[in-house]
């Protein structure tokens, strides 16, 4: 029976993943900071990272026009905490607060305009199939909710109300499926090889722009495939990792029309490392950059994102020191 | 010690970040969206509703004004087909099409032909195209797009005083210069490949304008012939005209009348009355241009004679007139008709919505 749900729920990605698109808000990284490793029933788990993501490239298609003048960027601090109720169920929140900023480079002139405040947050239930075909695999699986706690009416120094992009908050409810599967090795216990999907089905705005308009960020759909190892370096315990992350995002629709210049899809590479400070401690630092992109029209697109963070777990029973993540 | 040490950098990384968010100074305090709170300036004053004025997201010269851009011949030209719409400009000798692919791009080209000086302000959004003479209290400025909006029409701002503008107010509307009205330069519109064959020593706009874009590529999709896309909300429209079908307005003391092109088959002259003011209007499938009757033009008796050639309109005095209004031959050659004092065209939506109690020609 088990079996059969998780093929259903693999059936509900594909399936969402032909429809799938856009990133929220320029960039805030709520599906990608989503997903706690999995843990003993009653662990307590925090987090707090930082997250800078530029986008500096202008890209038509798939070609990268000749012109660096905008500069786009989305600076988030992002809080994660989780709690395993059951050794299979576990419920992980997400809190953001963002920094955004448009900087025109132009004309020997320098225009900015930033917006700072709460963003949305991410509540997720997941739920674990340990050693789901074997002792080495794990098969994880969560429902989430994007909750729309951020501002959506910030407003320029001149007082003129800045578009969505540049909004702390998306305005609206989002749904999130989420799921991971994680694979050892018998040859190598402590490689490990994971994919985790998520597809965020975006809900609509519908009081954008003073109550006059509404406005959607087009449903998203991201998948990550990561490799990672483990290795004592001064007596200290790493884990490097390589991911390869891709991301398709359809495009926004405002009063119910697509927008233009929205949407497209990425490949990114995403060397990672994570440091094994203190038996509760991590620290986790991240690098993206892209590999292949295509977008709708002529955007704005990312150049690269640095993630760093420091992981702390509470563990009522004894840490298994490997392969936790 | 080495938990400290990467407590270190976590630390310095969030102060890094703190310290970038807090950076919001512009470089040229001139030209920048400042709080700016002295009166003088009318920074904080508008006289468009200020809650209808909307960032567009690319920000303000996020979409780069074109300074003087390079002109290539006909020969030269390798990217505009027959059916590209175009604004046209003659001053003197000289012949120039601002085309509407590049306008998509670039919105403004300030631009100096002999003594002219002139910005072609379009908006994309709600078709509309004008010129504007440059010159204000002696000072000659340059406009750049501002990247705000006001009824999905254009705000441009003058480089000058950076006081913004309204399009299709035909006024300046927050900054040191509001309540001024600009200078306007009426320019008409029609098909590159009869605009080319009107004027065939036209130049026109090269694609090499020192920023790189698709200029093949529209940049906003089916939005010209979707009449129910708009990127800013309007109201409901009153009247059974497509939001995009293109009119074309005269727009005097606050008030607009449209012409559309079915009113004028395969081609005639409208005389009519608007605001006290006697026009005619001359159009067929192809263009549409207005001209308004003064003391000097009232004996005249206009007929129709548009045979593909730069000729529009010729008189009972024997004089033939030209798009802009020239008499290019006759007694009277060398001398203007009064253009009607602002006209353009643009999508249907737009002159609604600026002008609500919009006259429709019957």
């Amino acid at each position: 029976m088990s079996k059969f749900y998780i093929l259903v729920m693999l059936g509900v990605f594909i399936d969402y993943s032909l429809y799938s698109q856009t990133c929220c808000s320029g960039g805030i990284p709520l599906s990608n900071s989503i997903g706690l490793p999995s843990a003993n029933k009653g662990t307590l788990q925090f987090g707090i990272s930082y997250d800078y993501n530029n986008l500096n490239t202008l890209q038509s298609g798939n070609d990268v026009l000749d012109d660096d003048a905008r500069l786009r960027t989305t600076q988030s601090f992002l809080f994660n905490t989780g709690y395993t109720i059951t050794n299979n169920l576990s419920v992980e929140l997400l809190l953001t607060y963002v920094n955004q900023t448009r900087k025109i480079t132009q004309f020997g002139n320098v225009n900015i305009d930033e917006t700072n405040g709460v963003g949305d947050g991410v509540l997720l239930l997941k739920y674990n199939f340990n050693q789901l075909f074997d002792k080495n695999n794990t098969l994880r699986v969560g429902l989430g909710a994007k909750i729309p706690i951020g501002a959506t009416d910030k407003k320029s120094k001149q007082g003129i109300l800045l578009n969505a992009d540049l909004q702390p908050g998306s305005g609206a409810w989002d749904i999130i499926f989420w799921s991971s599967y994680l694979q050892n090795f018998s040859f190598r216990p402590s490689a490990s090889f994971s994919v985790t999907t998520i597809y965020r089905h975006t809900g609509t705005n519908n009081k954008y722009l003073n109550n006059l308009t509404t406005y959607r960020f087009g449903p998203e759909f991201q998948a990550f495939i990561n490799y990672t190892d483990q290795f004592f370096l001064f007596k200290t315990l790493i884990n490097p990792s390589l991911s390869f992350k891709y991301r398709k995002a359809k495009q926004d629709e405002i009063g119910g029309s697509l927008l233009d210049n929205t949407g497209g899809e990425w490949l990114m590479l995403i060397p990672g490392i994570d440091i094994r400070i203190t038996t509760k401690l991590n620290f986790q630092t991240k690098f993206e950059i892209p590999v292949y992109s295509y977008v709708d029209g002529t955007q704005l697109t990312p150049t690269y994102r640095i993630t760093t963070g420091l992981f702390y777990t509470i563990d009522k029973q004894k840490n298994d020191f490997l392969n936790l993540k | 010690m080495k938990n400290i040490f990467i407590l270190l950098i976590f630390s310095t990384l969030l102060i890094y970040s703190c310290s970038e968010s807090s950076s919001s100074i512009s470089d040229n305090v001139d030209n920048a969206i400042t709080d700016d709170n002295d009166d003088n300036n009318n920074t904080n004053s508008w006289l468009i509703d200020k809650d209808l004025v909307f960032d567009g997201g690319p920000g303000k010269d996020g979409i780069p004004a074109l300074d003087n851009p390079t002109l290539i011949t006909q020969a030269e030209n390798d990217y505009l087909s027959d059916e590209d719409l175009v604004i046209g400009l003659k001053f003197g000798d000289q012949v120039v099409a601002f085309p509407h692919k590049i306008l998509d791009w670039h919105e403004i080209i300030n631009t100096d032909i002999d003594n002219l000086s002139l910005a072609i302000i379009y908006c994309p959004l709600t078709g509309t195209a004008v010129g504007w003479d440059r010159n204000f209290n002696n000072t000659k400025t340059t406009f750049g797009v501002s990247g705000l909006l006001y009824k999905n029409n254009i705000i441009p701002y003058d480089r000058a005083t950076d006081s913004n503008w309204s399009q299709l107010k035909l006024q300046c509307v927050n900054g040191k210069l509001i309540g001024e009205n600009p200078i306007i330069i009426v320019l008409p519109e029609m098909k590159w490949g009869l605009w080319r064959k009107l004027y065939k020593q036209t130049k026109l706009v090269s694609t090499k304008t020192g920023h790189q874009r698709n200029y093949n590529n529209y940049p906003y999709g089916d939005y010209k012939t979707d009449n129910q896309y708009f990127i800013f909300p309007i109201d409901p429209l009153k009247n059974n005209i497509s939001a995009k079908e293109r009119v074309h307005a005269i727009i005097y003391n606050n008030q607009a009348k449209i012409y559309r092109f079915n009113d004028f088959g395969n081609g005639k002259i409208i005389t009519d009355t608007f605001q006290n003011k006697e026009y005619i209007i001359i159009g067929n499938q192809d263009f549409i241009v207005s001209f308004e009757i003064n003391d000097k033009t009232s004996n005249l008796e206009f007929t129709y004679n548009f045979k593909d050639t730069e000729i529009i309109l010729s008189d009972n005095e024997g004089n033939n007139w030209n798009l802009f209004g020239e008499a290019i031959s006759g007694p009277r050659k060398g001398t203007f008709l009064e253009t009607a004092k602002t006209s353009m065209m643009g999508y249907y939506f737009s002159m609604e919505s600026f002008y609500p109690n919009l006259l429709i020609y019957n």
